[in-house]
Order: structure tokens, then sequence, then C-alpha cells
């Protein structure tokens, strides 16, 4: 019975005997799952397979214990090559990092840029890849990290990217003048095509826009946001349904509040509406709102109006709304931590809706460099992180407590970071070089 | 110098050294060679040669040709080999005779979906890189697309495949077994080939010609059935064809066809099936055909408008069927046997609402407003409710359980609740309680108690205030007579035993009357007990109700025969005066007793005409009494009981003029009520128009009453004119309240 189960494999001349339960767990959707499939001639003593031993002796253990051990002889690129042959990719990726968790970063790899500094955004995709928006110039990489094919853009300056799915690149761009350009669109991840345009019809007309921030729904909601801004007093916020293409819902700016210059949006599905945060304006105030869509209302909204501006004051320059929707935290230049409770009605004038955390830095009240980055937030399963300078910090539990910075020592100062895939991604701006942290896997013991 | 460098130029071309170009030439016949192998491989899959071929060396084989760039080759080698075998397969199917058609199909297709899964392991690598970055379909995908344009989609199997399927489906509905499990494997595989192709070459034209089989079907059925076989072989059908999807079908296509059969067999002859003669949705109702009756609903509930049909059907027969009850005027004759035909009635229908028609609400909403609309119909429909309940309360509930009186009773409780004039119910059923309860008739005194409570759950405290007061005055009287009886014992010595209630001015349904003369030995104990009561309480006034009491009386008849006649007290005083006569004119007993002539009359009647109980003879002999007759006590009188009880001659249903009577009094008690209610909304609003009035005091009065516009009207003329209201001085429509 137990000599039935065994198998034996001579891969490039050296013998290698398991069992196939072992071999099972590669499944049937993969090389060996096929060899041993009882459509082909199983029972066979002995399978020859022409390929490097060493590294089908990697993923053989792979099999067998569920966790990933390169030798040091075999070079990653080489043993990715490998799994691909097999079919085990999927298996290796699984293996290389765990579940994600802001205490237990560890930097996986940094990965030098070509573009000469200023990078737009960075965002990490579900499976694990990322891409790096520059310019007019979208590099993708995949979560080995090798650069696929870029997105150019006919030299449009691209304003925001996001993953719809890990094959999936939504863009929002620039319009230019007199090109009627612009706007926002799908591209494959793998292949760099386009994919499908996104329009924005008034009236019927289609029209040319600059797209900025974007947002998508969620899992189940296909939903995706953006800021938009027409040449004719088109300024609002476009709602698109990324599986049929169309566009669903425009909303249009009210007076004092301006849409379209929008830097954040953010889905909150348990308020069901978009939070809006309109930091950088040119001529308005500071805007944070919730914008209800089924009846185009905003049902919150919170402004810096009234605050004399001289640049010692503090400023919030990035929001995010917390993952339980009940407050929004923002962030000023000295790195401090602020919260607006959602749940206490309209916060007037004055900005005294916020509540700054007490754990301010002092930084001596000033700007700390002449380059520096605007700070930005992130969220994830309860842990917030935070950008300033050259360091990403993390606040855990509900107190938001600094628990970790994670700190390069080159590459000058985040520019913007992004967390997907079970791993962050944050892009340096001097450099342009992006380091990619992850979690370990689970500790054997 | 010069020589020597071009010697030198010499040399170094001799030594020139080729530039390293070390490219990796790879035999131009590689591709080819490696494809014949591939090609070779997949032939022999498809003849099922495949023990033979090396899984390892065709993966390893595909694999570098997508590595070395040769991957379009590869895929449209691939494409070029499947579909010349499936060319070959079409062939082979299409030749396949009459009934192998199906069998031989469903072979290939299995072949076809085996060898497809072991091109595409050898394939693997080449449908995990090259194909997605290529925008080609993969390889599984790609094999059932080839299979759909070559076989399933070639002139030659499209149409036929369609036919056969169909022809099997109509061969099962004309009763014939056909093989399921092929039917199964080849819907099955349409729905593999993607929703569209098993809705575009199947279920489409399936549904099609199942509409215009079960139209033809529903046509015959209909010619020659009645209502409930029809319903039945409906039913049957539509669980046919859920069964039929369960077996062999997709899962979505059960809304589909069962819309179908549910057009085509119910809702297009909805109208001519609840209509139908002899066997509709009437005679079913009739005949309590519960089964029937149930299969209706749940089959005209699938269909729009279908229950609507039902319930309004159902209501038009209710109310024709009550209204012929309620004008039925030899049903009129007996009330209690009017009122038990209603309670069955809706003991009918609620058992059909409950067994047939799921306890819809919606039916019992429309059998509530029928019964409402019919029982108003007879303004002697509150009478009756009464009378019923009286004859229940005097004898009809004797022996019966706690549990069963309260079923009768809140049963009545229903029929009272669609009344309209729940006050002429109240006046009647005071009569009828007070009569009840002097007689000392009632049955029980807790089904009395059990009613009274009802009434006042359903009506509110002022409808049985009075009701309660009679109660009490009961209680009080037996009170009162044991402590007259335990003082004055000594001093009554054997005189007649009197027993007096007494009665509360306004609680009771009194009459004035006035009162006849008794007979000496009774009118000395009523003075006593008269010294007595106004001895204990002071201020109050007594007055003898003589035409309301009764009296056990001993009576010797000829041969010593000794009855005790139980009598009313007005017979009573006849009967006495006979202890000093033998006989009497009719005049004479007038005379000596005062009694109302109408009385009299009936009491007489009672005495001399009744057989059985005739104590008094009459002269002459007739059944009328007139004012010319002479009476006689008959001394032949015999009876087998001891105890002879002479009722009075009271049409126990209220004579014309009676009725009359009540109604009038009815009347004068709702002025009162709808002038209260009118200044209560004046009080509130200060300046109303009159239909707002009118709307008002209608809503207010409702639960008692329906007041008429008329009678609302003349009531604001009186308040009028006492100065509660007065008209507006610029709008005369309106009314204001003077406070």
């Amino acid at each position: 019975m137990a000599s039935r189960d065994r198998v034996r494999f001579n891969v490039g001349g050296q013998l290698f005997e398991t069992t196939s339960t072992t071999l099972a767990n590669a499944g049937r959707e993969s090389m060996l799952g096929a060899l041993l499939d009882e459509s082909w001639n199983p029972g066979q003593p002995e399978y020859f397979i022409d390929r490097n031993p060493a590294c089908f002796s990697t993923l053989l253990d792979l099999l067998r214990t569920g966790a990933l051990h390169i030798p040091s002889n075999v070079p990653e690129k080489l043993l990715y090559r490998e799994a691909l042959y097999y079919g085990l990719l999927d298996h290796v990726r699984g293996a290389k990092w765990g579940p994600f968790d802001g205490n237990t970063l560890r930097l996986a790899d940094s990965v030098p840029g070509r573009a000469p500094g200023d990078g737009t955004a960075i965002r990490g995709a579900p499976d694990g890849g990322c891409c790096v928006a520059h310019g007019s110039v979208v590099h993708v990489y995949n979560w080995m990290l090798e650069e696929r094919r870029p997105i150019s853009l006919d030299y449009q300056q691209v304003n925001d990217v996001g993953y719809i799915d890990a094959n999936s690149i939504v863009i929002t761009a620039r319009e230019r003048l007199g090109k009627g350009d612009g706007g926002m669109a799908v591209f494959s991840a793998a292949t760099g095509e386009l994919r499908h345009r996104f329009r924005v019809e008034h009236g019927r007309q289609p029209k040319s826009f600059t797209a900025g921030a974007l947002s998508l729904a969620g899992l189940d909601d296909h939903r995706i946001f953006s800021s938009c801004k027409g040449r004719l007093n088109e300024y609002g916020i476009g709602v698109w349904d990324h599986n049929t293409g169309q566009q669903v819902d425009f909303f249009y700016e009210h007076p004092g509040c301006s849409l379209g210059d929008a830097d954040k949006l953010q889905w909150l599905p348990s308020k069901n509406c978009l939070m809006v945060a309109t930091l950088f304006p040119r001529t308005d105030n500071c805007f944070i709102g919730l914008l209800d869509l089924r009846d185009k209302s905003i049902p919150w909204c919170w402004s810096d109006a009234g605050i004399t501006m001289n640049l010692e004051d503090k400023r919030v320059l990035h929001a995010i709304a917390m993952e339980d929707g009940h407050s929004i935290c923002v962030i000023n230049q000295y790195d401090d931590l602020g919260f607006i409770d959602l749940r206490a009605g309209n916060t007037n004038s004055a900005g005294t809706g916020v509540r700054w955390s007490s754990r301010s830095k002092l930084m001596n009240q000033k700007v700390p460099y002449e380059e520096s980055c605007y700070p930005k937030l992130a969220t994830h399963n309860g842990q917030l992180f935070s950008c300033m300078n050259d360091s990403i910090s993390v606040f855990s539990g509900s107190e938001h407590v600094l628990t970790s910075t994670l700190r390069r020592s080159y590459g000058g100062s985040i520019c913007d970071f992004s967390i997907g895939g079970d791993r962050l991604f944050a892009l340096h701006n001097e450099e342009n070089v992006f380091d990619v942290w992850d979690s370990p896997p689970c500790p054997i013991i | 110098m010069n020589s020597q460098s071009q010697s030198q130029s010499q040399r170094r071309k001799n030594f020139k050294i080729e530039a390293f170009k070390h490219k990796v030439e790879l035999d131009p016949k590689y591709a080819e060679r490696t494809w014949k192998v591939l090609e070779h491989a997949i032939h022999e899959i498809y003849n099922n040669n495949a023990s033979r071929l090396s899984f390892e060396e065709l993966y390893r084989s595909a694999y570098n040709m997508v590595l070395h760039k040769y991957g379009d080759k590869l895929y449209s080698g691939l494409v070029a080999t499947m579909t010349a075998h499936l060319n070959k397969i079409a062939k082979s199917v299409e030749s396949a005779q009459g009934g192998l058609f199906l069998e031989k199909l469903n072979h290939k297709w299995a072949d076809h979906n085996k060898a497809l899964q072991m091109i595409r392991d050898i394939l693997m690598y080449m449908d995990r890189s090259y194909v997605p970055t290529s925008h080609k379909t993969p390889v599984h995908e790609l094999g059932l697309n080839l299979w759909r344009d070559h076989i399933i989609h070639s002139p030659n199997i499209q149409a036929r495949l369609q036919d056969t399927l169909l022809d099997l489906v109509q061969r099962e509905r004309t009763g014939d077994v056909i093989n399921r499990g092929l039917m199964r494997n080849i819907t099955k595989m349409l729905m593999d080939l993607g929703s569209s192709v098993y809705q575009d070459d199947f279920e489409k034209p399936f549904l099609d010609v199942s509409a215009s089989f079960y139209s033809g079907e529903s046509q015959q059925f209909i010619e020659c059935c009645d209502c409930g076989s029809y319903l039945k072989k409906a039913e049957r059908r539509l669980n046919e064809e859920m069964e039929r999807v369960s077996h062999y079908l997709d899962a979505k296509t059960e809304v589909k066809i069962t819309s179908v059969v549910e057009r085509e067999m119910i809702a297009n002859h909805m109208q001519r099936l609840v209509h139908m003669d002899n066997s509709g949705l009437v005679n079913m109702l009739i005949d309590d055909k519960y089964d029937d009756l149930s299969r209706m609903y749940s089959l005209f509930k699938r269909v729009p408008e279908g229950l609507s049909t039902i319930r309004d059907v159902m209501t038009s027969y209710l109310r024709e069927r009550g209204r012929v009850l309620v004008t039925d005027t030899e049903r009129l004759k007996d009330p209690v046997e009017f009122v038990q035909c209603l309670l069955n009635e809706k003991d009918k229908h609620d058992k059909i609402i409950s067994t047939a028609f799921n306890n819809d609400k919606t039916f019992q909403n429309a059998l509530n407003s029928s019964f409402e609309y019919f029982i108003n119909l007879n303004n002697r429909s509150a009478e009756f409710i009464s009378l019923y309940l009286d004859d229940k309360l005097r004898k009809g509930l004797k022996g019966a359980s706690e549990e069963e009186v309260e079923v009768v009773l809140d049963k009545v409780m229903m029929l009272f609740r669609y009344l309209q004039e729940k006050d002429v119910f109240e006046k009647y059923y005071k009569q009828h309680l007070a009569k009840r309860l002097l007689s000392g008739k009632t049955v029980s005194d807790d089904a009395e108690r059990s009613m009274i409570v009802k009434l006042k759950t359903e009506c509110g405290y002022q409808f049985t205030s009075k009701l309660e007061g009679m109660f009490t005055d009961m209680k009080t009287s037996e009170d009162t007579m044991l402590d007259f009886y335990a003082k004055q014992s000594a001093e009554l010595g054997d005189g007649p035993t009197l027993a007096v209630q007494i009665l509360t001015t306004g609680s009771w349904p009194t009459q004035p009357t006035a009162a006849c003369n008794l007979p000496p030995e009774i009118l000395t104990v009523c003075e006593k007990f008269r010294t007595y009561y106004l001895g204990t309480h002071s201020g109050r006034r007594l007055t003898w109700q003589t035409n309301m009491g009764t009296a056990d009386i001993k009576a010797t008849f000829g041969k010593g025969h000794k009855h005790e006649l139980n009598v009313s007290t007005y017979q009573m005083c006849v009967l006495m005066l006979f202890n000093s006569a033998d006989g009497l004119t009719y005049r004479e007993i007038e005379q000596a007793t005062e009694i109302p002539a109408l009385d009299l009359k009936r009491c007489l009647q009672s005495l001399a005409c009744v057989k059985g109980k005739n104590v008094l003879r009459k002269e002459p002999m007739s059944k009328d009494i007139s004012e010319e007759d002479v009476f006689y006590f008959n001394d032949k009188f015999t009876s087998k009981f001891v105890k002879v009880k002479i009722g009075t001659v009271v049409a126990q249903k209220e004579s014309e003029p009676e009725k009359q009577e009540t109604r009038q009094r009815v009347e004068e008690d709702r002025k009162p009520q709808i002038e209260a209610a009118i200044v209560r909304i004046m009080k509130s609003r200060r300046v109303l128009d009159h239909n707002s009035i009118v709307a008002e005091v209608t809503k207010q009065l409702q639960s008692r009453f329906l007041p008429n516009p008329v009678v609302i009207k003349k009531r604001i003329e009186s308040l009028i004119e006492r100065e509660f209201l007065e008209r507006d001085k610029a709008d005369r429509k309106l009314y204001r309240y003077l406070a």
C-alpha cells in the first residue's frame, strides 16, 4: 500500500522520491498534477523530468511543508522560472510572505527606478505587484518585482492610479488644452494595453475632462469614483461602473465646496457615502465632506474657512476616513495626527472640529526640510500609517499608539506609499527608488 | 618607412579576428519538428492511443516552443488540428441514423472533452504564459468554441439536434418514456458551451413549442372538462414541467417554462374557469370542494390578477347569497333560525378560507365586508341577534361546557361586529336581558357576564354600564328579601310568599304602565314590604311593575287533582277572581283587575285557549278573545304534570307597532348622542362647515350606529335654536361655537 503511494522522479539526473499525497498539494492545474493524472499513463516506476534538480528540490520541499526555503546557491529568479514551468508560481508567492502586520514588516526589496525623481504615486496590486506613476508614464511591476511593459500615456500628465484587480490598472490624467484628451482609462497590467476609456457625458454629449483623485467602492460594488474638471464648468465627482464601463452618476459641485479639485476620495460603505477631501484648493478653503450620491446631498462637511492662514498654522495636509466610519484622521505639516468626529453633526468653520493628538513632535514649529514631501495617511486592519520625510510611522490599537517606524537610509523623503497584496510599498522622492516591505510567513514554532 | 608601414598593415589584416557573433541560431527546422511531435500527439489523443505518449516530453516540447517565441505557431497549429478532427466528428455524427444521432453526439462529446483535457495538460504552459499576453482564448474554452462552431452549428446538425430534442420532449408529454440521462447529457453540453448556446439553440424554441402545445391542449381541456378536473390537469402539467426541469434542463428554465404553462393554461382561461357552468367557483363554494378550491387558489396565485379574480367572484356570490338570506320572508319568521343560518354561513366560509385559501388575509377581509354589507340590509338583524342570544342564554346552552358557551358567544360577537346600528342591538339586548333576569330564566350567570364583558371590550364601558346595573339590582334584591323575611317572618304568618326585585329606574327597560288591582292577600304583603323598604331606605319611591312579575299558585281541580300553576302576575290576578266566582264575563274581569286591555286579552288567551293549559273555559269556544266572552273555571282540567307553566302568549318577536315603538325610542336616544358629538367637535374646532361636521360626527358615532345626515342637520338646527351654535354671518355654510 505504502509503496504504491510512492513516486520516484529523476530530475536532471538526480533521483527524488516522494508520495502522491505530497504531490496532490500541487493541484490538478499544475504540471505535476497532470503528470500523475490517470488520463496519462501513471504508475510508471520512475518519471524523468529534464529540469534543474536544485530548484525541483526546493519546490518539492515547498509542497511537503508549505514553507519556502531558498538555498543560497539558487538564485531567486531561477526558482521563479522553474516554478512557472511546473505551474507552482502561486504556491511560491503564497509562501514568500505572510499576512500583513504593520509591526512585523521587514524590508523585502528595494527597486531602483529610472525617472529623475518626483514620482506621483505608487500603488500596491492585490497580488503583491505594484505600479509607480511619474510624469506621463506608469511603470508596472509584477509580484516578483520584475518590470513589465510600462504604460505610456503619450505625455499626458498622470494624476492618480489604482488597481481594479491584479491585471487591470485604472489611470486618471490631465487634459491638455486643445487636444480633447485626458480623462480616465483602464489598462492591462500584463501588456500595458489600453482596455477601456471612461467617458463623461453632460446632456448626452461626451466631454473631455481632467480626472483627478480616484477611489474604488470595494469588492462587490463595481463603482469607481473620480474628481472631474471639464472646461465648461463640469466640476464634480464622476461615478462609473467598471464592469460595464458606463457612467452611472455625476455629482455636480455645490457652491462653496470644490469637488473637481479633490485630492482624496474614499468610499465609506458603512455610511453609504463618499468622502471627498480638497486640501490644496486654488481659491477656496480646505474642505472635507461626505457625499450622499442617492439624493445628491452633503450630510456632513468640515472646512478650515476662517482660520488666519500663515505658514506657521497647523494645516490639514492629508485625510483618511477611519475603518470604523466614525471619524476622519488628518495630518499636518508637523506630523501631528488629528481626528474629526463624523458623528457630531456639521462641524462649522474655524477648523475647531479637529482634535489634534497630543503626540506632537514639536519640530521647533518649523517646516523641517525645504524639499520635504507632503505627509500621507493610510489604514489597514485597524492600523494607521503615516509617512513624513523618510520614514513611515505605524500606529496600532484604538488609541493609535506609535508602535513601529519604517525607515530607509537613502532615497530622500517618501512622496507616496501604498498597502496592497499584503505588502507595503514606499516611493522615495529623490532617487525614485521604491521599497517593498512585507511580513514574514508564520514562524515554525 | 613606407614599405614597412605597408607590411605592418598587411600583417594586421592577416591577424584580423572576426567579431564574436555568437548568435544562438536554433535549428530552423526545430519548431517544425517539435510541432510535428505535438501534432502527432493530438492525433493520437483523439484516436484514443494516448498510452504510448510521454507527458513529460510533450509538456517540455510545448514549453520550449513558447519559450522560443513559437507560441503563435503552436496556437494556430492547435486550432487547425482540432478543427480538422472536429470536422471528421461532424461527418460521423451527421451520418448517424435516426435515434442513434443523439447517442453518437453524446458519445463524441464525451470523447472530445477527454481529449480536450489532455491537450490542455500538454499545453498548460502556453495557457499560462502565451495566452494571456497575446489575447488568445484559453485552450479549454477554445475547444468548446470550436465544438460549438463545427458541430452544434454545423448546418446538418443544428436543426436536426433542435428537432430531435423538441420531439423527445413532445413524446414525453404525450406519455412516452424517453432516455432522460441522454437528454440531460445533451442539454448539459449546450449549457457548457455557454448560456447563450443553450438559450438560442434549445430554450427559446422549447418555450415557443411549449406555448403552442399548451395553448392547444388548454383549449381542448376547457371544452370537455369541468372546472375541477381542468385544474387538476393544469396542476399536473405544471408539476410535470418542474420535474422535467429538475431532471434534464437548466434550473433557470423553470421560471420560464412554468410561466408559459401558467399563462397558457391559467391566465388565458381564468374568467371562463371561474364562471364555468355547474362547476365554477360558485359551485365549488356551495359544495365545499376544499381540494378544488385549494387547487384553484394555488394555481391562480401564480398569475397576475388571479387571486383578485377569485376574490371578486366570491364577494359578489356572498353578497347575493346573503341578500337573499336576509330578505327571505320565510326565514324572518324564526329569528333563531335566521341567526343560526348566518352563523352557519360564516362557519362554512371561514372553513373554506382556512382550509383552501391558506387563511389569506385579503379573503378574510372580503368575507367580512360581504357580511357587513348584507347583514345591514335587514334592519331587524340587530333585534334577531339579540333574540338568538336570548334563546341561547335561556335554554340553548343548557348543559354546555364553558368552552362551548364561549365559542357560541364569540361567534355571535362576530356578527355583532358587522352591525352598523349597535345601539339598536343594545336596546333589544337590554329588554331581553331584563326578561331573563326577572323570570329567573338565565341558564348561567357566568355566560351572561361573559357576554357583557365581550360587549364591553367591543364597545366600551358606557355601552354596558346599564346592563351591569341590572345585575347589581338582582343581587341587591336577593339580599333585601333575605333581610325582609328575617325581620318580618313573625308578622307575615301563613300569607303568600313575596319575592320583590327592586329595579333602579333608568337601568331597566320599563314601560310606564298603570298598576293593576292586586288581590287583597297579595296587597297586604306588598304593603308590609313597602313599609319595610321605605323604613330602611329613605327618600325612595316604589312603584309595582305588575306587568313584569310571576306567581306560583296552587289550584285544586275536579276529582281533587292538585296542580301548581306557574303564571304571570296578571294571570294570577285573573285566576284569584275565580276563588269566589265560577263564571265571569270579560267586562267583569276587566273591571275587577284594571289590567290594560291588550295585556288582559293576551292573558286570557293563554289561560283559556292553549290546549293542555286551559285552566279556564271560554264561551263561546274560539281562538280570539272578544269583549262579550264569558269565562268559567275549568273543573275538568287535567295534566300529567304537577307543575304547569302557563306562558303568556307573547310574540317573541316584536309585533309591528312594538317594533315602531322601539325604533322610535332608539331614534330618541340617538338625538342627545348626536348633539353631544356635535358640541364636542365644535368646542374643539370653534368654526366648521356643515359637511365636515357631518363627517366627524359620523366618524365619532359609527362604533354605535350610522347617524343619518338629515338627523344630524336637524340636531344642528336645534342647537342653533338653543344658542349653542350660530351660523357665520358671511358664509352661511359655516357654523360657530358659542361658548
